[in-house]
């Protein structure tokens, strides 16, 4: 309501996100990882004469730098295109806290990016000491990018003392919040994990002899397992330093059991899989066997990912920015004097297209109910736009609002916006009474009904009573 | 519609110094605007060059398309600097105007990406000197392409947040219920096509300064493949020789849509504050700075360090151009957005620490960069 809201149908503005940093987050934590991997194995082929070895990281950092620095560096622009666009007002909140870190991370990539050139482009011209040492400037950069990254999407989870303690809001305490390190050390075991699995797969596609391939399925396992371990760490930690509210919506939601379970699930086969294969039977290490371990691997992260995305709501920023992009501290005053009476661009969309609602540059939301049937739709769809879409698309696509509210009363819709925060996922209804009418007039035009086909069972009773009243408790 | 109701007032301080914003801004704009102008004119001149150039121009193509991953990623890297700094003291200006245009906006990300592949495709093509195969030449055509159609659309996003009262006209045909569509472009701006143009101008000049920069000082530089590495003197011959022409077209370019763009799109009232006192001197030096440049080019002499300092200017050049529509892009806004009454709350220690991973950044960055020219020289 501070800013234009972008209406992506079916989708909703704001999944945008979750699609391009789920992609984005697959390579950048092989950006990390990987750039270890080369660290690490150039250095040790450089001790062991390994010629052979040498070819083969070679070609690796080629490919390193084609995914790492076109497609990573570019979706991860991408994330900060996404959520300027999608959700405006977290985004400028996390600008003013953060500009810093941003900026200090950017020096970061900078020296990734000239480093990470010069370690390809320099390759067999540079002493093996320098070259080594190029390697390991890229891999400590590309982790210090992730720690200042890692700070900033932790707030977002929890944002601690910042947003109750109005002396704690500084950047440090921001930064140095009770996600930060569990997400720290998770973060980094999955790009030690995805890192090996991105290797993994590249060798099993590239090398055909067998000495190489089982050497590198070896010595890639271990830091493979390491992170394993450092997941599973990170990973209760994360779970532990959850807000209460994340807690009950992992435990309580259905979608977030099954995303959990994808998670749980596909690591564990993961950390099998490499036990068996790569660490004991480097022979395994088949085309089709690393594919499997990278598909598990996606899973997984994929998974946690949306995870970590969802588990915020009712905020987008925990305590801070509420995901209908509405700050906590503004509720009150909007139930008081209206929602679009808050908003700068309902406001001016309603005042321009009904001018007879508007005196003394105010709407009056009692006038707003004399509106004839279709203009109070309209009013109703605004607020629909501005104070829901968010996170539901309309009649049909990602959790519209058509099928939740199948077949409700009028009654039992108005009722549901007015406690909307029953609910403790959903934020507050942030309007009047008179507008939650308007936007009950609204849903009720895109509500689905009953479905048909549904085999009729006999009526005791209070089934009578209640399919009366709707067929809804 | 007041277009003015559109822009809500800003309650939250400024974490740094407004000066600070401007300066990192301005200064992280001309840092993108060097290798942005390569990938944007100079693209399209290599790859036309390369395919029908002499052999000199052919040399020149291959060796700026073997260049140009490496200018793109440094390229967009740097341009995050203003875009995080514009997102610092400008939101309310900025997020409503990429909303309005949201899809195209996107499409940037969506562009960027084939477009820098199709770059790798032609540049890796060249690494055995074998001829190139079609699809890396229909890769390398498409993504000159590409990076123009980004060029239309970014001119498109920075005319449009400096023009709130496009707003209104284009929210209003491009909206679904008071949300909007993302669907506007602001080619009704008379802005916009000036300034579209005017950076092609600049672009032009800059591969020009670049072409010198290269022959006189990197014609020796391992990362470029053994075939292209040791420049002769016809090649540096030649390389002035264009050089000087590539530069007095971009001028006279940069000369037509300067003037547009200041006589045929500005406002009275605008051009009244740019050419009072003391802003006049960002009023002619932009349209000066240029001339120098090329008199630099065409009668300095035909030695390295005439190049050095020619590349010099052209940075130079697109500092002055950079500043100046940084203060034009505040007398546009100051009556919806006046950047220079925000509330200050900076944060002292995060800014000390940033400054100083800056300084330090710089000096790894040096040193790295220094192995390399040890390696170079043996």
């Amino acid at each position: 309501m501070h800013y234009p809201w972008w209406y992506v149908p079916h989708l909703t503005a704001p999944m945008l996100i979750a699609v391009v940093s789920v992609v984005h987050v697959l390579v950048s934590h092989y950006a990390v990882g990987g750039g270890l991997f080369l660290a690490v194995e150039t250095g040790h082929a450089y001790r062991t004469r390994d010629r052979e070895y040498l070819d083969y990281l070679h070609g690796h950092a080629a490919f390193f730098i084609l995914l790492t620095v076109v497609f990573g560096a570019i979706t991860g622009v991408g994330i900060w295109w996404t959520i300027g666009l999608s959700s405006p007002l977290a985004t400028e909140t996390l600008i003013r806290t953060f500009v810093f870190g941003w900026a200090t991370e950017w020096v970061f990539f900078v020296i990734e990016l000239v480093s990470a050139f010069i370690f390809l482009y320099y390759w067999g011209r540079l002493s093996e000491n320098k070259h080594i040492a190029i390697g390991w400037i890229y891999a400590t950069a590309a982790w210090i990018s992730l720690v200042l990254i890692t700070g900033i999407t932790a707030f977002m989870l929890n944002s601690g003392r910042w947003a109750m303690d109005p002396a704690a809001q500084n950047f440090w305490s921001a930064f140095f919040n009770p996600q930060f390190i569990p997400q720290t050390v998770a973060r980094t075991g999955g790009a030690l994990l995805l890192g090996s699995l991105y290797v993994y797969l590249h060798t099993s596609i590239f090398i055909r002899g067998e000495r190489l391939r089982n050497l590198i399925a070896s010595r890639s396992a271990r830091p493979a397992l390491l992170g394993a371990i450092m997941i599973a760490t990170g990973g209760v930690a994360w779970y532990l330093f959850l807000p209460e509210a994340a807690q009950a919506t992992l435990v309580s939601s259905a979608v977030m059991n099954v995303f959990t379970g994808v998670l749980l699930s596909s690591t564990l086969v993961v950390l099998v899989m490499i036990i068996l294969g790569p660490y004991l039977n480097p022979g395994w290490l088949s085309p089709g066997f690393a594919g499997l371990l990278c598909l598990f691997g996606v899973a997984a992260f994929a998974a946690g990912e949306f995870v970590r995305e969802a588990i915020r709501k009712p905020y987008v920023i925990h305590n801070v920015v509420l995901s209908n992009q509405v700050l906590p501290e503004q509720v009150a005053e909007l139930q008081k004097n209206g929602y679009l009476n808050g908003g700068v661009w309902p406001r001016a969309f309603i005042a321009e297209r009904f001018p007879q609602v508007t005196a003394d540059d105010r709407i009056d939301n009692k006038i707003l109910l004399e509106l004839p049937s279709k203009d109070r739709i309209l009013v109703g769809e605004v607020i629909y736009q501005h104070h829901c879409n968010d996170c539901h698309a309309a009649r049909l696509g990602y959790s519209a609002v058509g099928p939740l509210l199948q077949n409700r009363s009028r009654e039992q819709v108005l009722a549901t916006v007015l406690h909307l925060n029953d609910n403790y996922s959903m934020p507050p209804w942030c309007g009047t009474k008179e507008e939650a009418e308007l936007l009950a007039d609204y849903l009720t035009t895109i509500m689905l009904p009953r479905p048909a086909g549904i085999r009729p069972w006999e009526k005791s009773g209070s089934d009578s009573a209640n399919e009366e009243s709707g067929g809804k408790k | 519609m007041d277009p003015s109701t559109l822009v809500e007032q800003a309650v939250s301080g400024v974490p740094a110094p407004i000066w600070f914003v401007q300066f990192f801004k301005v200064l992280g704009f001309t840092l993108h605007a060097m290798p942005m102008s390569l990938w944007y004119a100079g693209l399209l001149i290599a790859l036309v060059l390369h395919l029908r150039g002499n052999e000199h121009g052919r040399r020149f193509g291959g060796r700026l398309l073997q260049q140009m991953p490496v200018i793109v990623a440094i390229g967009v890297n740097l341009g995050i600097v203003p875009l995080l700094f514009v997102q610092t003291a400008y939101y309310k200006v900025f997020y409503p105007a990429t909303i309005l245009m949201a899809w195209p906006w996107l499409a940037i990300i969506a562009l960027l990406i084939p477009a820098y592949y199709g770059i790798y495709l032609y540049a890796w093509g060249l690494k055995n000197g074998e001829k190139l195969a079609r699809l890396r030449v229909v890769a390398g055509w498409c993504a000159a392409a590409m990076f123009i159609v980004i060029g239309f659309i970014f001119a498109n996003g920075m005319s449009l947040m400096g023009h709130v009262d496009r707003w209104v006209e284009l929210w209003s045909d491009n909206s679904v219920a008071g949300a909007a569509s993302g669907t506007a472009l602001n080619i009704g701006d008379a802005t916009l096509w000036p300034r579209w143009l005017l950076m092609f101008g600049l672009a032009l000049q800059t591969t020009a300064a670049w072409l010198l920069f290269d022959a006189e000082w990197l014609g020796g530089m391992a990362a470029v493949p053994a075939a292209a590495k040791q420049l002769d003197d016809n090649y540096r011959r030649w390389a002035w020789g264009f050089a000087k022409k590539l530069y007095t077209v971009g001028l006279i370019w940069f000369a037509a849509a300067g003037s547009w763009y200041v006589f045929g799109s500005w406002t009275p009232e605008l051009r009244e504050s740019m050419f009072a006192w003391p802003l006049v001197l960002l009023a002619v030096l932009p349209a000066i700075a240029p001339g120098l440049s090329w008199l630099l080019v065409c009668f300095g002499g035909r030695t390295k360090a005439i190049a050095l300092l020619a590349f010099l200017a052209q940075f130079c050049v697109l500092a002055v151009n950079a500043l100046s529509r940084q203060f034009v892009q505040n007398l546009n806004l100051k009556p919806y957005w006046d950047v220079y009454s925000l509330p200050e709350d900076i944060q002292w220690g995060p800014l000390a620490m940033f400054l100083i991973v800056f300084v330090i950044g710089l000096g790894v960055i040096g040193w790295m960069v220094a192995q390399i020219r040890k390696c170079d020289s043996a």
